[in-house]
């Protein structure tokens, strides 16, 4: 039976044919098959042929060595693309009426969304719309004001105290529900007030970027520059997403092909993305300093960038390669975008919610027995180190239960009047770098395994406050005043 | 007596397990269904299927496999939905998984769905599949999209230069789904 396909060069076949011969065990499929197999280092396809044919095995690796040095490319490069050129002669044959390519409307939009030099500033105008004006300026501003100012500290906080001062008698019980750090005046409000109109914003802006099919262009987009750092573009998925949540786009980290990849992904998830919480917080927080906004993105983007491309160099393996499947570009649905929003702001909340109930049931706890004290006291070195006022420890503490309950706590603060601008952005950057949750790190050990995991942690923990500290150190040195 | 209704249906399904797995002994037939990724794979394997499906890990993996049954002409084939797979050199989990299913199972027909539209894209599998000596059947399916852009298809000039069966479906529809029963037992028939 003659071949269907036929290998360019003469080598090629030649190899092939020679490695057919010395096969002898039965595969399954043909021994030509397993031949180019083998030809293109499959490493399953070659433990098999060294158990099958174990006394010709070190002859046909040699054939196999020998074929390599007469092509640049790599093999599994060169058999493809003979393969595809037979594949374009068989359809030029089958194929009678090509369809008529005129670019439709849709398609050219798609087009300038993927070319570097119109698609960049489309990236950045959807950044800013969406996420810095909207999410920002909307969600972590106006609303956040509303709800916070309006409705909770004009009309629950006092209401719920009152309640409970007449009720409980017991001073530190009651500090337990309305106190500082009360499971109301601090869990419930850091939750409804700060975090869900932020959430909420941030997703129903998410969910209409993704329904119109836009972030797998964004995938393209970023390609180039995701493949410097070891990555490629399929992992702008789970960064895009981490934007949402952090631990929801380690478990997305599964759709990356290559381990390598995976760790790279989630040591960037953990370290450099911001959720959308903390993301909201940390954009109002900045809000009114424009400068500073700058400064933190910059910051931000060069430690993506850095420890990327460092984790690349570092870590063993083959670089990445992409190909995806691009849906049509549509208009948004209005009940898709309503589902979407509904489903993961309700998965989000009820997640957090529980979490920052149990946080300020910790900190009581740690204040009674003196622990909190304690842990704010170890706490304030570090923070003294990048510059910050002691009062920031205690955002610093919270930020090991989780970040976006740590940013809201530099949120208090900043309403206190305690920061200066530098000081501000300091505590942003480092807080953006610092430990994730608790809940990405159980991510983080169930999807990477403990070492892994546990390895990521004390590198964010210790590379954070050094970031800080180097920031803080280049605001001194050239007297920068933001 | 509810609850020994329940028992006792547990030990009917029970039996009929053990029966399939005298079946699979005794060696019922195989077919495969190939295919990259939102081709309609599982569309057109509970097309052939219908109901009685099971859907495991395959072994020591979190990649899914399902498998059901189905009948060609008088004989009764096993039908295993693979994981989807751009090429025989597989990159991720899944394509391993398919590939194995393929080496391990000695499928005795291999179906291979295509999206018609992006042809081109997907006949080096199908290449591949010939190259590997499996019994490929080709279908060209979601059809009714690559007319809808104007593409048209020779498939007796595709049938030519394969030298395998090729049918035009529609998965979701129906279409084309009888023509292809037709095929696979002409096939099945010469084998």
């Amino acid at each position: 039976m003659s071949e269907i396909c036929k290998y360019a060069g003469d080598i090629l076949e030649n190899s092939l044919e020679k490695i057919e011969n010395l096969l002898k065990a039965d595969y399954g499929i043909s021994k030509r098959s397993i031949g180019l197999l083998v030809l293109q280092e499959d490493e399953e396809i070659i433990s098999l042929v060294k158990s099958g044919d174990l006394e010709s095995f070190g002859q046909i690796m040699e054939i196999v060595n020998h074929a390599k040095t007469h092509f640049h490319e790599p093999l599994s490069y060169i058999i493809s693309q003979a393969r595809q050129e037979e594949a374009n002669s068989i359809v030029s044959r089958a194929i009678e009426h090509s369809p008529k390519r005129g670019l439709p409307l849709k398609e050219k939009l798609s087009r300038v969304m993927i070319n570097p030099i119109t698609g960049i500033p489309i990236m950045l105008l959807i950044l800013y719309y969406g996420i810095y004006k909207f999410v920002g300026k909307f969600g972590a501003g106006i609303l956040v004001d509303f709800i916070e100012k309006d409705i909770f500290e004009k009309s629950i906080n006092p209401w719920v105290t009152g309640i409970f001062n007449s009720l409980i008698h017991w001073q530190a019980l009651r500090e337990l529900f309305v106190g500082e750090y009360g499971v109301i005046t601090l869990g419930v409000r850091y939750a409804v007030a700060l975090i869900l109109p932020i959430v909420t914003t941030f997703f129903i802006a998410f969910a209409i970027i993704e329904d119109t099919g836009y972030l797998p262009r964004l995938a393209l987009l970023i390609d180039r520059v995701f493949k410097k750092i070891g990555l490629s573009g399929r992992a702008v998925i789970p960064m895009v997403l981490g934007l949402g949540c952090d631990t929801m786009a380690t478990m997305v980290t599964r759709t990356l092909p290559t381990i390598r990849e995976r760790i790279i992904a989630t040591i960037l998830l953990a370290l450099v993305v911001p959720c959308s919480a903390q993301l909201g917080v940390i954009l109002s927080l900045l809000e009114g300093n424009p400068p500073g906004l700058w400064v933190w993105f910059g910051v931000i983007s060069l430690v993506f960038l850095l420890v990327g491309f460092l984790s690349s160099k570092i870590l063993p393996g083959d670089a990445p390669s992409f190909y995806m499947e691009i849906p049509p570009l549509r208009l948004p649905k209005l009940s898709n975008v309503f589902v979407k929003t509904y489903t993961r702001v309700k998965w989000y909340f009820t997640e957090i919610f529980p979490m920052f109930i149990f946080a300020s049931m910790m900190i009581w706890l740690g204040q009674l027995t003196g622990l909190f004290t304690f842990l704010t006291h170890l706490l304030e070195y570090p923070i003294r180190w990048i510059g910050l006022p002691d009062k920031a420890a205690v955002a610093f503490l919270f930020g090991f239960f989780r970040r976006d309950y740590g940013a809201a706590g530099l949120y208090d603060i900043k309403k206190a009047g305690l920061f200066s601008g530098n000081q501000l952005v300091v505590a942003c950057v480092t807080l953006t770098l610092f430990l994730p949750c608790i809940a990405q790190f159980l991510m983080n050990v169930k999807e990477r395994g403990w070492k892994t995991g546990a390895g990521i942690s004390v590198f964010i923990l210790l590379f954070s406050f050094a970031v800080g500290f180097i920031l803080n150190f280049i605001f001194s040195a050239f007297g920068v005043n933001l | 007596m509810s609850f020994v209704k329940k028992l006792f249906s547990i030990c009917k399904t029970k039996h009929s397990c053990c029966g399939q797995i005298q079946e699979a002994a005794q060696g019922v037939r195989k077919i495969a269904i190939v295919g990259s990724p939102n081709v309609g794979k599982s569309v057109m394997f509970n097309r052939l299927t219908g109901s009685y499906v099971t859907v495991s890990n395959y072994p020591g993996t979190t990649v899914e496999v399902s498998r059901g049954k189905t009948k060609i002409g008088e004989e009764e084939f096993e039908v295993i939905d693979t994981p989807g797979m751009y090429s025989l050199l597989p990159i991720t989990e899944e394509e391993k998984v398919a590939r194995r299913l393929l080496i391990k199972e000695k499928p005795n027909l291999v179906i291979h769905v295509i999206d018609a539209k992006n042809l081109e894209r997907m006949l080096p599998l199908t290449l591949q599949l010939i190259e590997a000596r499996l019994p490929v059947v080709l279908v060209l399916n979601i059809i009714d999209e690559a007319e809808k852009i104007g593409m048209k298809v020779n498939i007796e000039n595709l049938e030519k230069d394969l030298k395998i069966p090729v049918v035009a479906t529609v998965s979701t529809t129906g279409r084309g789904i009888d023509i292809l029963k037709g095929r696979l037992e002409e096939y099945v028939r010469n084998m």
